[in-house]
């Protein structure tokens, strides 16, 4: 199956998720376009974090949790026995909620991804490479002088630029956040979403957020999900101004969630 | 009355008066208008602490000074009538007193035998003194705290202190059994130190305590210097390291991070019975099973094994290490955070370069400090060696000779009659110090390795 309209990045088709007999979401189907940001609303326990960790397989890592249906990437089902999860991850990077830098040095953490997957041969290449994720996520001016401190002695804010840079220094297609900004204050909070807003120029972001206005100032394309489904998909202002479900409509004035 | 009888009847004293106090506090505070500042539970608590606790600590009082007391006194009795006593005479006479008082045995001397009559007659008032005033705090204690309940007064925060002291008295107690074991093994191995110089003990390359088989024999002086032996225990204690140290952590890396539950929930179980396998049965797997195969094997090979080779009592005893070191390995990797894991594998990392390049260095201090745990382990280990390690103090590094250790070297020197003022049996005292001295200077540096390397991953 091949798309017609070429900017499209995922195509997912009557996605369902168990976690044992629990269903988390059910039959979502939606198309993310190429270098936008997407960002996916709902209530708590809606599974729009278990629909971005669908695309990226980090579901796998949970025992319990089974998958069904299409999620296509570039035209190619990543849930096909061919797919190597490893690689896919390598395509399709994450951000999540807490910042979870490893502890190691700020050189160290993001250097991590390209010496696993063999890029940049030789010190003075990775070091290009660091610099430059470093500059892509905005830090760079922060922590050039002591790239070789421990990444968990960096201010929240600053410890979640760092998950970004180590995410881009892989050089991935998509990046997926799970509600990256819901541990960290105001200014940090303006800061990421800035980032995001300079980052969908190269990538592909799909946010999760708590955060109505986050959504609304940052994204695209808005999806809102409700107990499992999904309700409403469209452009962003559209979904905030004129929505054409009444659950959206109550979701996003505040009557619940 | 006896010590439990008392302690019995102080324990019903104090639960009378806890429900006594609670229903009353309860009733108290059915009627009263205002807010109270606690539970009936805390009144009753309370008024149980102050039944309890005093009249206990009188009893112990009284039960260990009591005695003490008494037998001073007679000493004094004894010496006033006959000046001509050195003290050993009298510490006999007191002794043959106590037995005669108790019917251990009889006598026909008068003079003992009415001292004997006043020792008991004096020890039953000593003991119907005890009976009486503890009785009598606990029951005081108890009707004035449990009739005057007030529940204006705050009884929680009481309660609370209470509890506080009873855990600080519980920490102290354990904090001075260990300051006592020290300080005895102190005492007895300055004796042996002020028989032998200190360090021809540390650094003599010669070790052997010649046991004199009768009292009159004239035996060798003996050589007590201890760097075979500690070689030895450093030697069997490497070798179970290095057994001990791969698989156990290898298979705690497999249980927490690759197995599924299902093959968790078998293996776990398994290694853990492995730990309830008493060390005398390993002992004799190792003299009986192990030291013959490792002969056997060596033979086959050309190599001169003696029977009972370090490496057999190593060998075992790393066996016997491996669900130690699993079981705490196994804890501390699971103890670094989900998102670390997350995070790298949603960098695109697999499982194995997960562990190894972010989990294991995240658990890096706690391993330290459990590694170091299972080397005193080794090091103390006893019942292994005493089977399959061998007596002969060889200063060797060849895991294929017989070896000794501290460890048996302590037991075959203080088993069967000794004298325990003689230089060889002194020596063990010794012996006891330096493996104290070497599992603490251990544990001191898990301790501060495990704790400089965390403020670096923290």
């Amino acid at each position: 199956m091949v798309d017609k309209k070429n900017n499209l990045k995922f195509k997912t088709k009557n996605v369902s998720v168990f976690y044992g007999s629990k269903q988390a979401i059910n039959k979502i189907s939606l198309d993310i376009e190429e270098k936008q940001i997407t960002a996916l609303i709902g209530p708590s326990g809606c599974g729009k974090s278990t629909f971005l960790r669908c695309l990226n397989r980090m579901n796998d890592v949970i025992s319990n949790c089974s998958v069904n249906g299409k999620i296509l990437l570039d035209g190619n089902n990543i849930y096909s026995d061919e797919i190597d999860p490893v690689l896919l991850r390598a395509k399709v990077g994450m951000v999540f909620q807490k910042p979870n830098p490893f502890p190691k040095s700020i050189f160290e953490n993001i250097a991590y991804g390209p010496r696993i997957h063999g890029i940049g041969n030789n010190r003075a290449e990775l070091t290009d490479l660091v610099h430059h994720s470093l500059e892509q996520a905005g830090l760079i001016d922060e922590v050039k002088d002591r790239l070789d401190d421990i990444a968990t002695g960096l201010s929240g804010g600053q410890q979640q630029r760092i998950c970004i840079a180590r995410a881009i220094a892989v050089n991935p297609d998509v990046i997926l956040m799970d509600e990256p900004c819901s541990a960290l204050d105001p200014i940090a909070t303006a800061k990421i979403e800035e980032l995001m807003s300079s980052l969908s120029k190269s990538y592909t972001i799909i946010i999760v957020t708590h955060s109505m206005q986050q959504a609304g100032r940052v994204s695209q394309k808005t999806a809102f999900f409700h107990m499992g489904d999904l309700i409403e998909y469209g452009e962003t202002p559209k979904i905030f101004t004129q929505p054409d479900q009444q659950k959206t409509q109550d979701y996003i004035t505040g009557r619940f969630g | 009355m006896s010590f439990s009888t008392l302690l019995l009847l102080i324990i019903a004293f104090s639960l009378c008066s806890f429900f006594f106090s609670s229903s009353s506090a309860f009733k108290k505070i059915k009627s009263a208008t205002s807010r109270p500042s606690a539970l009936p539970k805390h009144y009753g608590q309370y008024s149980l602490a102050w039944t309890l606790f005093p009249a206990f600590l009188l009893l112990i009082v009284f039960t260990i000074i009591g005695p003490i007391y008494v037998d001073n006194f007679f000493k004094q009795q004894i010496a006033l009538t006959e000046a001509s006593y050195d003290k050993a005479k009298i510490e006999l006479i007191l002794a043959m007193i106590k037995n005669i008082s108790n019917g251990s045995i009889s006598s026909d001397e008068p003079k003992i035998l009415k001292l004997a009559d006043e020792y008991s007659n004096y020890l039953s008032k000593i003991y119907l003194f005890r009976t009486l005033s503890v009785l009598l705090l606990s029951s005081i204690l108890g009707i004035i705290i449990s009739s005057n309940i007030n529940i204006l007064k705050n009884s929680r925060v009481k309660v609370e202190t209470f509890y506080r002291i009873l855990f600080f008295v519980s920490a102290v107690i354990a904090i001075f059994t260990t300051v006592g074991i020290i300080a005895s093994l102190l005492y007895e191995s300055l004796r042996f130190f002020a028989l032998y110089p200190f360090f021809d003990f540390l650094f003599g390359l010669h070790w052997a305590p010649n046991i004199a088989i009768r009292s009159d024999q004239v035996a060798a002086q003996g050589s007590f210097g201890m760097l075979p032996v500690l070689l030895g225990t450093i030697l069997v204690a490497l070798i179970a390291m290095i057994v001990a140290l791969p698989i156990g952590l290898f298979s705690a890396i497999y249980l927490a991070e690759f197995a599924s539950k299902r093959v968790r929930d078998i293996i776990k179980p398994t290694l853990e019975v492995l730990a309830g396998i008493p060390t005398v049965v390993y002992g004799y797997f190792a003299a009986l099973t192990a030291a013959p195969f490792i002969r056997k094997i060596g033979m086959t090979l050309g190599l001169d094994v003696s029977s009972e080779s370090a490496l057999a009592a190593g060998a075992v005893m790393g066996i016997m290490i491996i669900p130690f070191i699993s079981s705490l390995s196994d804890d501390i990797i699971n103890s670094v955070p989900q998102s670390l894991r997350d995070g790298s594998l949603g960098l695109g990392a697999t499982k194995a370069e997960t562990t190894i390049k972010v989990v294991l260095p995240a658990a890096f201090p706690g391993l330290v400090g459990a590694f170091l745990l299972a080397v005193s382990r080794a090091i103390g280990e006893t019942m292994i060696v005493v089977m399959a390690a061998g007596l002969s103090a060889n200063l060797t590094i060849n895991p294929l000779e017989t070896v000794t250790t501290v460890t048996v070297q302590i037991v075959s020197l203080l088993t069967g009659d000794t004298e325990f003022d003689d230089i060889k049996t002194l020596s063990a005292f010794g012996l006891g110090l330096a493996l104290f001295a070497f599992t603490l200077i251990l544990n001191v540096i898990a301790l501060v390795v495990s704790r400089r390397l965390s403020e670096q991953y923290d």
